[in-house]
């Protein structure tokens, strides 16, 4: 099955997506990941005002087959949750990339150099 | 037949390891899951939270009726409320088995190559235990990978059912002891190299991998990239 993976956003190779507007990240797991865990029965968001690192494990998702955390692609602070995705955690299948957002991060500086094109998360998707 | 959601109760609990944690659900009066078969998982969740579901392989075998064995890792909401508070007499909802996981007993003479990391060796145990009970001509290895020594599930009972039956073999990679750990067996990941060397006969071997995303692609790859074998051939059980 081909994944969605939208040319207007950076992807971290643990499968976050950030769309990177105005010095604010909005987070999201991407498609692929979305369709790997299967259906998603529970989200655990970071609390606002907590400054997360590139990379920092911020976020749970559980499926009905595994748990997984959630790594912050981007450093700063977390300034605006998703609480559509905690009372409906079926948003992160249904709509990944949009209405199923994790949270809002205010960037400490731009965005990491680590994060990947869409071209370079597609090959490395194996897509 | 439809297949019906059904109430269970939790007849026993054992602890496997500080961590895991076997459930077995009793079957409640009247009930027929049909025709379910080894290998296969079923969905529970707590009467309290019908949205918050988790899927479990089987550990017991398609042989076993009038109970279910699942074999949890505490991991998750749900694995930790099953691992830290499950015990007799509680209950909770189970959908009927589903899945394609299924062992190929049938035609009879394959060798079965099972590739497991943590607790993905849980549905192997039904493989062994109804190829035993039924006296198979299967031969199946099951090629283990674990961190220590002090996470292996199952170690005596897939050790009494290697000397029950002489085609069963079980392997185990520790992949994270200190060097001065006195394991005389396997260290490392599970390896292409080292899956390549229980094969034999590739026409007539059936490969399962259940474990990682990662460790199971690897297994993948092997088979149906560098031995060209066809899909049939491969059964994946993926879990993050």
């Amino acid at each position: 099955m081909s994944s969605q993976v939208p040319s207007d956003l950076l992807y971290a190779k643990s499968h976050e997506w950030a769309r990177i507007q105005d010095g604010v990240a909005t987070v999201g797991i991407t498609d692929h990941a979305q369709h790997e865990l299967t259906d998603i029965v529970f989200v655990e968001l970071p609390a606002k005002g907590r400054h997360v690192q590139v990379g920092e494990a911020c976020a749970v998702v559980e499926s009905v087959k595994t748990a997984s955390d959630i790594y912050s692609p981007v450093a700063g602070e977390v300034i605006e949750t998703n609480p559509a995705v905690v009372n409906d955690p079926s948003l992160v299948n249904s709509a990944p990339y949009t209405d199923g957002w994790f949270f809002r991060v205010r960037l400490t500086s731009g965005a990491p150099a680590s994060l990947l094109s869409p071209t370079d998360y597609v090959a490395q998707i194996g897509e | 037949m439809a297949k019906v959601i059904a109430e269970m109760l939790v007849e026993s609990v054992k602890m496997e390891l500080p961590d895991v944690k076997t459930v077995r659900f009793q079957w409640p009066e009247g009930y027929d899951p049909g025709d379910f078969k080894t290998g296969q998982f079923i969905t529970v969740y707590w009467p309290h939270k019908p949205k918050y579901k988790r899927a479990y392989s089987l550990s017991s075998s398609g042989l076993d009726r009038g109970l279910y064995e699942v074999t949890v890792k505490r991991d998750g909401k749900m694995g930790t409320s099953i691992v830290d508070w499950v015990e007799p007499g509680d209950k909770l909802f189970v959908i009927p088995p589903a899945g394609r996981f299924l062992p190929v007993f049938d035609p009879p003479g394959k060798h079965l190559i099972c590739v497991a990391g943590g607790s993905g060796v849980t549905p192997f145990r039904g493989f062994v235990r109804e190829a035993t009970k039924r006296g198979l001509d299967t031969r199946i290895t099951v090629l283990y990978s674990v961190r220590t020594t002090q996470d292996i599930i199952f170690f005596d009972e897939f050790t009494d059912l290697e000397k029950e039956n002489p085609r069963f073999k079980f392997h185990v990679t520790c992949t994270r002891l200190a060097p001065d750990h006195p394991w005389s067996g396997r260290r490392g990941r599970v390896t292409p190299d080292w899956v390549r060397s229980f094969i034999d006969d590739p026409a007539h071997t059936v490969f399962y991998a259940c474990g990682t995303n990662e460790m199971v692609e690897s297994v993948e790859h092997l088979v149906l990239h560098d031995l060209h074998l066809p899909k049939e051939q491969m059964k994946t059980e993926k879990w993050g």
